[in-house]
């Protein structure tokens, strides 16, 4: 715990130079994990992460300095550093503080009852069912990671918040290989709970056959063509896309500088009318779910695009004040080693009504992408890129064949509004996201959508 | 709370009581400084103070780990590695450097780092000044930024090992955004070390890597003779490098298991693994095993593997100082020091006339993703510009190129004389263009 009177006293000496809000961050985290290659445990790893970061905001101005000492004495000399950004005199006085809010883990079975003999099993099983799969598998990389992240923030607009997010997530590789060939799958389901993650929602040997299968599957596909086709993705990673050519574009820190192709959009038509979008961090026990932001607000559920039309942003308290604009509960952070900014929870595309067969049934000849890897994006221009794990060529509405190596580029503001199907069952699933604050959790998702026609990379050849 | 030397200490004294052959301390601090300016103002500032202590034992003939930001609690930290080393069925030999002397390095030194806070702060504005003064189209900056630091890292163990090391570390980065009609497009560059004071340079090549993408459109998909600007297969090159990790050849995760002594790449290529490279130099690697360079690939015939000391046992050979950590949190795994392609004969020019008709590519991204340093195949977005009879013609973009790393390498015709090196991440990688075979583009 920390004294009220330190608080106090860092909260006013960052405001000493004229600021206008100050923010003491601080962050103790514990991470375990265990890596096991081929059925052996090659490295178990434990991390003790403690630090803290002072903000100083003047305007539309932001000063941060951090450390991992935290005793008062580190503390003042933060916020020392980041007044010292600014020349002015004081102007502000921290209030007390008078709004706490509390946070509380949503893990059933803390990660402090679990012990690498537990850990170890589980990776285990799911080798073993990678491994059983076929005997084109040749080598299986189980990596597993729980984590244990407390946040407190405490501000010259007396705010305290409290934060504890459980965190757990396992990813199993498969390589497949014969004639001097090798292809991949993975399968990495991860959740905002305690150990209870591995009864409750993840069946720890299907992630290894779903990983073993992609490889397999990749092992014997042709290379993908290359060309402007219509593309089906399904559910769950694929929603990867909107996260990508969409809300990266919708976060205040390239929106706030007028460095988006969405600024400006509110309440204009930036997507098919079939499209709903929406963020939302209060889903109790998923990836991306907090109670409160690192800038101590109330997570929330934003509804970013409703019927085609562009309803928010994604907002932190720096992005408000460029934009004029309610924050949104999207302040986010690696850790104490960076500033907050405007970042994304759980992103998903809402179900909508369209029929899951009949969109493939319908395309005539082009891409099925079952499953999807990661990409990124240009904010500035939209031009995004994704690669497809797990792709099938259909011909006249049929799955032809199974396909590798391709990838899918485009603009994000053409590629919403080629979106001509979405269908009725979402799912979400997990990645991390780098950008300015650093690598955070985030969920992405959909329902099985379709778009009209977008760039297909593949080394295949011409179609 | 205890001091460093207190703290380490013990967790030395408590790992030996409680059993461990060996134990050994990887520890990394660093102070650094960070300014950020946006229309003659300061829109990021910051200052970093940090410090972490990653302990490592050797316990039953097995490694564990355990890492901490607060020291206080050694046993507790003991006990964690330790526990985490019982948890190991990997039965591989794992041993740890002894006392050693190191080679003489010469780093540059780096005034930069010395400057005042005002003076940094100077630099960022006149950056982004000079800038928007190059050139009329240059609407905005996306970014301008100058930081500096000072990280020292040591590494010592029960075995006697010692080894202490500071670096200076500062860059600029500064990307323009231009304006020509209703198009914008935004190109970074960095530059590292004390020259970046002359900053002039990366101002020109900023903005000629952004009008280079105006007017730009996808060119038919098929076959195209590609020539890889340096910058681009620098990127390339550095996201298949944990191909030559011999970590990964001996867990079946690399193609070039078992091609030692063969050819993989066309004779136009030469790789070296230089930790003496004058701009980056280093005396040992995270393990603190003294520095030497190592003949990766010699006239496209594959020479040696990158060894820390886990694998170099295993395979019975020297290790080759490519011990890596990922942050002084993470455990040692593989890292190139100074990895890069030799350069040839023929300037970028040239190599342009040797192309004739083809594409040169100047950009890849989603390398993250869109590559699989497993099976080597990659699928990846791309710009630069058409060439016809080696004279370029318009501007490309929203492309894909797909081919497969080594076959790639086995298809070079002729490399550049212009060999340019990345930032020095967890490994500094050098490449010059690179005039290769035919390559798969997917377009209009």
């Amino acid at each position: 715990m920390i004294k009220s009177s330190i608080v106090d006293a860092v909260l006013n000496e960052a405001l000493k130079t004229g600021g206008d809000f100050s923010e003491l961050y601080l962050q103790d985290t514990e991470t375990n994990t265990v890596t096991m290659i081929d059925g052996k445990v090659e490295n178990a790893n434990y991390q003790r992460k403690v630090g803290a970061g002072v903000r100083v905001l003047k305007g539309t101005r932001s000063a941060y300095a951090y450390s991992a000492d935290t005793d008062e004495a580190a503390l003042l000399a933060c916020a020392k550093a980041a007044a010292s950004a600014l020349k002015g005199t004081k102007e502000f006085e921290a209030k007390k503080i008078c709004v706490d809010r509390i946070g509380t883990s949503w893990a059933k079975i803390p990660f402090s009852e679990i012990d690498n003999a537990k850990r170890i099993e589980l990776m285990r099983k799911g080798t073993n069912a990678a491994k059983a799969y076929s005997d084109e598998i040749t080598q299986v990389v189980a990596n597993y990671m729980d984590c244990d992240h407390r946040t407190r923030v405490y501000n010259s607009e007396g705010v305290h918040a409290e934060d504890r997010r459980p965190r757990v997530r396992t990813a199993i590789q498969a390589v497949a290989m014969a004639n001097g060939e090798a292809q991949t799958g993975s399968s990495s389901p991860g959740y905002g709970m305690g150990f209870e993650a591995y009864t409750d929602k993840i069946d720890i040997e299907n992630v290894g056959k779903e990983a073993a299968k992609t490889a397999v599957t990749m092992l014997h596909a042709p290379e993908c063509p290359a060309g402007t086709v219509p593309v089906v993705i399904d559910g769950g990673f694929g929603g990867v896309i909107l996260h990508e050519a969409c809300v990266h574009g919708l976060e205040a820190t390239s929106v706030g500088r007028g460095n988006s192709v969405f600024c400006g959009k509110l309440n204009q038509q930036i997507a098919s009318p079939v499209v709903n979008a929406v963020d939302d961090g209060t889903l109790p026990g998923e990836w991306g779910s907090m109670h409160y932001d690192d800038e101590g607000n109330p997570a929330q559920r934003n509804l970013l695009i409703e019927n085609g039309i562009l309803k928010s942003y994604l907002v932190d308290i720096l992005g408000s004040r460029l934009m004029n604009h309610p924050v949104t509960g999207s302040g986010r952070r690696q850790d104490y080693t960076y500033a907050p900014t405007s970042r994304m929870t759980n992103t998903f595309f809402a179900p909508g009504k369209d029929d899951e067969e009949e969109m493939l049934r319908t395309m005539g000849d082009g891409l099925f992408a079952a499953k999807m890897g990661g990409g990124s994006v240009n904010p500035l221009t939209g031009e995004f890129n994704f690669a497809v794990g797990e792709g099938y060529w259909v011909k006249d509405g049929k799955i032809l064949c199974p396909v590798r190596g391709a990838t899918l580029i485009g603009k994000g503001a053409e590629v919403l509004m080629k979106i001509d199907r979405i269908g009725k069952n979402m799912w979400m699933a997990p990645g991390m996201c780098g950008s300015q604050s650093g690598s955070i959790p985030t969920n992405v998702g959909q329902p099985r959508i379709r778009v009209s026609e977008i760039v297909v990379g593949g080394k295949g050849g011409a179609l | 709370m205890m001091t460093y030397e207190q703290f380490k200490d013990a967790c030395f004294r408590c790992a030996l009581e409680n059993g461990c052959e060996s134990a050994e301390v990887y520890t990394a601090s660093s102070d650094g400084f960070s300014v950020n300016v946006l229309n003659a103002e300061i829109i990021k500032y910051a200052v970093e103070r940090s410090k972490g202590l990653n302990l490592r034992v050797l316990f039953d003939g097995k490694t564990g780990y355990a890492y901490t930001e607060v020291f206080e609690d050694p046993e507790s930290l003991v006990a964690h590695a330790i526990d985490n080393a019982k948890a190991i069925e990997n039965t591989d030999e794992s041993p740890m450097q002894g006392a050693c002397e190191y080679p003489e390095i010469t780093k540059k030194p780096n005034p930069v780092v010395d400057l005042s806070e005002e003076e940094k702060i100077d630099l960022a504005l006149a950056m982004e000044r000079d800038t928007l003064a190059a050139d009329a189209r240059v609407n905005r900056m996306g970014y301008c930024s100058v930081d500096t630091g000072v990280i020292e890292t040591h590494i010592s163990n029960t075995l006697g090992l010692n080894a202490d090391s500071t670096e200076r570390v500062s860059y600029a980065v500064l990307a323009p955004i231009l304006r020509d009609g209703e198009e914008e497009h935004e190109s970074y560059s960095f530059k590292f070390g004390p020259e970046m004071t002359e900053y002039a340079g990366i101002i020109k090549e900023s903005i000629e890597n952004a009008l280079m993408q105006f007017n730009a459109s996808a060119v038919d998909s098929g076959e195209y003779r590609i020539l890889l600007r340096n910058d681009a297969a620098g990127d390339l090159l550095s996201a298949f490098s944990s191909m030559f990790f011999a970590e990964r050849v001996q867990k079946g995760l690399s193609l070039l298991g078992g091609k030692l002594g063969q050819p993989i790449a066309s004779e136009a290529v030469t790789i070296v693994d230089d930790p003496f490279e004058a701009d980056n130099p280093r005396a040992f690697d995270a393990e603190g095993v003294p520095s030497v360079l190592t003949s990766v690939v010699e006239k496209g015939v594959l020479k040696s593997y990158l060894y820390n000391l886990k694998s170099a046992r295993k395979d019975g050979v020297a290790s080759t100082s490519n011990a890596g950590r990922m942050g002084p949190a993470g455990a040692v795994t593989t890292a190139p020091s100074n990895f890069y392609i030799g350069k040839g004969e023929k300037s970028f020019d040239e190599l342009r006339t040797a192309l004739g008709n083809g594409l040169i590519i100047t950009e890849l991204s989603g390398l993250h993703a869109g590559l699989n340093p497993i099976s080597g195949d990659f699928s990846l977005i791309a710009k630069g510009q058409l060439a016809e009879n080696g004279e370029i013609v318009r501007s490309v973009d929203q492309i894909t190129v797909a081919g497969n790393f080594l076959a790639l390498m086995q298809g070079i015709e002729a490399v550049g004389s212009d060999l340019r090196f990345g930032p020095p991440m967890s490994g500094r990688i050098g490449c010059p263009s690179l005039l290769i075979g035919k390559l798969v583009v997917s377009g209009k």
